[in-house]
């Protein structure tokens, strides 16, 4: 019984002139890539992005280090620098890329609604943090990825990523807006 | 106890990237993965194509674009759905930083201001072999709609009536190009090799390939056997990519046709074109105003043909399209006059 080549192995053999190896490393991730896209430019933009992010990972599998079998954490990192390169190339009048604005389906008019308010209190304290706070939070909460992928992702060594996800958490926290949305969710979580 | 964490995660929803955007992103990199196995011309590459060429005679829509790079079996310019594969990317890409249609687009970008009106008028002019020449009045409007008319009057006439003839045509072409005018140039070449139908099934498994393939050909086997055509292998290598700079350059021109008023449309196209392997660009003078003569032969268009293509060398306006008569093709030309104008005004007849 023969288990399954791991995405190290597959990109040993792509490397090795295999044309469907690298294809099938893209298939086992492209949802959670796909996702980690449209969560930071909307779908519109994430679809467009994709291909780019599929073309510059196979331009750059010759870097990957196979110690490690998972290439998850190295494609978020790609679909990170085709994000950033994005967003520096737009043309100056269009409004710089923050995170204010990433929300899909995000209606700024029904502020009444308590979680969107809370989005969008959390959304502007986002914006404030610095870039690889930013990141390494959202890497943590949103995909799930362990302290030490997400430093993978931001090239950070694991006692650099863990230093950086403590002082974004501490950076939020205390972010205004963000003490009184914690006081009020946890005052309704004793009243329930 | 809430903390940041758990806010932050509450408002990690987004909307889905849709199923058929994957199957693109991996049709770029299945295009990445074929040039790469391309080795690289060196020598300065002969460049043909023509304007609106080669789409393969009598063929099914879904056979067309693969079959005209294979088969020598060419029509000529009028656009009907071609189809191709689409690889070359990164080599094209290149390539394309020293052509002169990259660097054109790149001019056209940099000084195109707002865009006025809100539709562009292309008065097009063709001739083909002995028969008088026909003037249509062609009105694309930024909003996807197309009302054509023989003359001003007939124009004004069908868009008071709102005859719309678009029906989704050359708008895939031109989103295509649109995007390439700033965007990734292999992602680009796969759009508008997919803007129309195609049995190349790029981005899928070699076996869907084949199926896909298999499918086409069999549907058209009656018509290859009258033609004493073998019928063509699912192409691969150069011939992928052949198949793909026929469709690249096809639908490039109908997006050029149909969006040429708009300067980030002309840049596009010629990011594109400058894509295609075996297309000449040089100077010329037309009419005592500077423009750019790109000639695409006979290898864009499955060994038989050529296409030239005269444009604005300052602008990238299209001026015409010649295709040389070939065999029993009769030559053809198209002229056109391109200008951005508003619907109400040409309802108003004020154009």
């Amino acid at each position: 019984m023969t288990s399954d080549p791991d995405d190290a192995e597959l990109i040993a053999r792509s490397l090795d002139g295999d044309e469907d190896a690298f294809v099938e490393v893209v298939r086992r991730h492209e949802a959670a890539v796909g996702a980690y896209l449209a969560r930071r430019a909307g779908r519109e933009l994430a679809e467009d992005l994709l291909g780019e992010v599929w073309v510059a990972a196979l331009a750059s599998r010759a870097t990957y280090d196979r110690s490690f079998p998972d290439a998850g954490p190295w494609l978020f990192g790609v679909a990170h620098n085709t994000l950033r390169r994005h967003w520096r190339s737009r043309p100056a009048e269009e409004p710089v890329a923050d995170v204010t604005g990433m929300a899909s389906g995000w209606d700024p008019w029904a502020a009444v609604d308590s979680r969107v308010h809370a989005e969008s209190v959390l959304r502007h304290a986002l914006a404030l943090l610095k870039p690889q706070e930013r990141e390494i939070l959202t890497l943590v909460a949103w995909e799930d990825l362990t302290v030490a992928d997400a430093g993978r992702v931001l090239g950070m060594p694991p006692g650099t990523a863990r230093r950086c996800l403590h002082q974004a958490r501490m950076a939020l926290r205390n972010a205004p807006g963000v003490v009184a949305l914690l006081t009020d969710q946890n005052m309704m979580k004793e009243a329930n | 106890m809430v903390d940041e964490m758990d806010l932050l995660t509450g408002m990690k929803d987004a909307e889905p990237v849709r199923p058929r955007a994957f199957e693109d992103a991996r049709a770029v990199l299945a295009a990445a993965i074929a040039v790469e196995g391309v080795p690289e011309t060196k020598t300065a590459p002969r460049r043909r194509a023509r304007w609106g060429m080669g789409r393969v005679a009598g063929l099914s829509a879904a056979a067309l674009g693969a079959a005209a790079a294979v088969v020598a079996l060419v029509v000529t310019s009028t656009p009907a759905p071609g189809r191709g594969a689409a690889p070359g990317a990164s080599a094209s890409q290149a390539q394309a930083a020293s052509s002169p249609l990259v660097t054109l687009a790149a001019l056209i970008t940099a000084s195109s201001g707002p865009l006025p009106g809100n539709a562009s008028l292309i008065i097009r002019t063709q001739t083909e072999g002995g028969i008088p020449p026909q003037v249509s009045y062609n009105l694309y409007t930024d909003a996807g709609a197309f009302y054509v008319g023989g003359d001003k009057y007939s124009l004004k006439q069908a868009v008071a009536r709102g005859e719309n003839m678009a029906d989704g045509i050359t708008a895939r072409e031109v989103k295509a190009a649109l995007y390439a005018a700033a965007g990734n140039l292999a992602t680009a070449r796969v759009q508008m090799t997919d803007a129309s139908p195609n049995a190349l099934g790029l981005g899928l498994p070699l076996a869907a390939r084949e199926q896909i393939w298999a499918k086409a050909m069999a549907a058209d086997a009656k018509l290859f056997k009258e033609k004493g055509i073998k019928v063509p292998p699912l192409p691969t290598g150069k011939a992928l990519r052949a198949a793909v700079d026929n469709l690249v350059w096809n639908n490039s021109v109908d997006a050029l046709s149909a969006g040429g008023g708009n300067p980030r449309v002309r840049a596009g196209v010629l990011r594109l074109l400058s894509t295609i392997t075996g297309v000449i660009v040089t100077r010329s003078t037309t009419g005592g105003q500077a423009t750019l003569t790109i000639t695409a032969g006979p290898e864009v268009f499955g060994g038989q043909g050529e296409q030239v293509l005269t444009i604005n060398a300052r602008t990238g306006m299209p001026i015409k399209s010649v295709q040389p008569a070939f065999g029993k093709v009769p030559s053809s030309a198209d002229t056109y006059q391109v200008r951005r104008v508003t619907l109400n005004d040409v309802e108003a007849g004020r154009f």
